[in-house]
């Protein structure tokens, strides 16, 4: 990497600082009291952070949340994965069609099911429980496509030796396909986990119960039912903000290049 | 036997939730939307094409197309525009330019509802962001969510701020693609930069501008989430966008037949971009060097 005048890297992280100074202040904001925010001043507190989790219960949103996202993550990731390999690897009869309707779901814009999924969850009668949140969210193509792409660039010499050796195809799966793919693997983990905890409509229409709010259904409604008495109370509006977007923010900081190889992958084939 | 079996057995559980989840909705919305419904009445009568009728002759629906469009025929130039721009200047792997990417691209992984509530307070009449700043120019109070003619353009500004990282990382996988001898041509003809910009990168990157394009309009159809926090479709329906009207229809007013036609209208529209899009591409990607 080149180095860069300092001037330039000045200007360039102000320029950054100005784009994304909204939620950063945002976070500034949920650290001070209510009274200071208003008064024109800043008085530092946990207290909005004690409110969120205690009071308004966003420790259990945030547990919600953790547990829908990673069993989607889990169940689509592991679904997608078993496809993609046998798309790859197999010449099946109607394996061409079946794979074809499995890349078709990238075109399905997802409103089309909203009204049919809330009816057939509620026939099941999976309305607010964890399953109908987590069930319509395995159904989707794009991680199986982009695997499949994937496993397709992994000689198939492999497979054949451990073949060879008496494997049986999971073994082969298991053994060689995974460990090989574990990069595409974890960028498409990365990227189901964090569009489902962003999901939004679907649990709006499939909870109503309170114990089964997400942080972003929890957010919502916390800033709808405007907590202070006529003035809307920002300074807690925004520590339940910070809540629901560090722990992503936190990921993918850790990650970046993982996820953005991922997402550009999936575009620019 | 089992060998034959083998893959079928590997694809079953996805291609199984793929057709409960999606294939078969798809379905149900067309038998949907020729019933009336609401949810509660024991049986569902047969009606035809009247909830495409009542819609179609409805000012909420033109309302809602109408709104729907100009957010999209603003929101999608303005974002490409400013996407190419910053990623012209953010091509080249430095350290600026990935810490820049990464600040741009950070809203987009960010939760739409903490954004649209960020961006509530940002453009809030009192004690908001913006307001207090205008003030020390002596503008006065601005309602911006509040006012029919402005709340739609908050709406497209917070859509752009968050979306606008994806484009320029998907323009600089472009524009990393177009090869270097043809600028290393140019500087040796001595062209000047906009001239270069304008005969080289801008049609070389033109697959990725048409991709863009199509999934950007297609992503603007279906803005949802930021209505539902920031406007709820208000003031008076100014950015009532066609899914928040689904939404409205189908779980507020409990009409499932008329949502479920507005469904399968929009759905139309939508899968005709998408091949619009397949199409565009296959035609124009095959630039590769």
């Amino acid at each position: 990497m080149k180095r860069e005048h300092p001037l330039k890297l000045a200007l360039a992280l102000a320029a950054g600082l100005l784009f994304l100074s909204p939620a950063l202040y945002s976070i500034v904001l949920s650290f001070q009291t209510a009274d200071s925010y208003y008064r024109g001043g800043f008085d530092f507190t946990l207290g909005n952070y004690r409110n969120a989790v205690g009071f308004y219960h966003f420790a259990r949103y945030l547990l919600n949340s953790v547990i829908v996202s990673s069993l989607v993550t889990l169940l689509s990731i592991g679904f997608s994965t078993m496809a993609a390999f046998a798309f790859a690897r197999f010449r099946f009869r109607g394996g061409d069609f079946l794979f074809g309707a499995v890349v078709a779901t990238l075109m399905i814009p997802s409103h089309i099911s909203l009204i049919p999924n809330y009816l057939t969850l509620a026939k099941a009668g999976l309305l607010d429980s964890y399953a109908g949140l987590v069930l319509p969210a395995i159904s989707n193509g794009f991680a199986a496509f982009f695997l499949r792409q994937y496993i397709r660039g992994i000689p198939k010499a492999l497979d054949e030796a451990a073949y060879m050796d008496g494997a049986t195809p999971l073994k082969v799966l298991w053994r060689v396909i995974v460990p090989l793919a574990r990069p595409a693997i974890l960028s498409m983990a990365l990227y189901v986990f964090i569009t489902e905890w962003n999901n939004y409509i679907w649990p709006l229409v499939a909870i109503g119960k309170e114990d089964l709010y997400t942080l972003q259904i929890g957010l919502a409604r916390l800033y709808h039912n405007n907590p202070g008495e006529g003035l809307i109370d920002w300074p807690l509006v925004m520590a339940a903000s910070t809540l629901t977007l560090l722990p992503v923010l936190a990921g993918f900081l850790l990650v970046e290049r993982h996820l953005v190889r991922g997402i550009t992958m999936g575009a620019v084939k | 036997m089992l060998r034959k079996l083998t893959p079928y057995l590997f694809v079953a559980p996805l291609v199984a939730f793929i057709a409960v989840f999606t294939y078969v909705p798809i379905l149900t919305s067309l038998n949907l939307s020729v019933r009336n419904w609401n949810f509660l009445t024991p049986d569902m009568p047969f009606v035809g094409l009247e909830n495409y009728r009542l819609l179609i002759s409805s000012r909420d629906f033109w309302n809602a197309l109408w709104v729907t469009t100009l957010f999209t025929v603003f929101s999608v130039p303005i974002r490409l525009f400013l996407a190419l721009i910053v990623a012209s200047y953010l091509a080249r792997e430095t350290f600026v330019s990935r810490l820049l990417r990464g600040a741009l691209f950070l809203p987009f992984v960010t939760s739409t509802v903490s954004i649209a509530v960020v961006f509530s307070w940002v453009f809030a009449t009192d004690y908001g962001l913006i307001n207090p700043v205008l003030g020390w120019f002596g503008i006065g109070k601005v309602a911006w969510l509040q006012d029919p003619a402005l709340a739609l353009w908050v709406l497209i500004f917070v859509n752009t701020w968050k979306q606008i990282g994806y484009d320029v990382v998907i323009y600089i996988a472009g524009l990393q693609a177009i090869p270097q001898e043809l600028y290393d041509a140019a500087a040796i003809d001595g062209g000047k930069r906009l001239h270069v910009f304008r005969r080289i990168t801008f049609p070389l990157v033109m697959p990725t501008t048409y991709f863009l394009l199509v999934v950007s309009v297609i992503e603007a159809f279906q803005v949802f989430t930021i209505v539902n926090v920031m406007t709820h479709g208000g003031p008076a329906g100014a950015t009532d966008l066609l899914v928040h009207m689904l939404y409205r229809i189908g779980f507020v007013l409990f009409d499932i037949g008329q949502g479920s036609a507005l469904a399968v209208m929009l759905f139309v529209l939508l899968v005709t971009l998408a091949l619009l899009k397949s199409r565009l591409i296959g035609r124009k990607v095959h630039y590769e060097a």
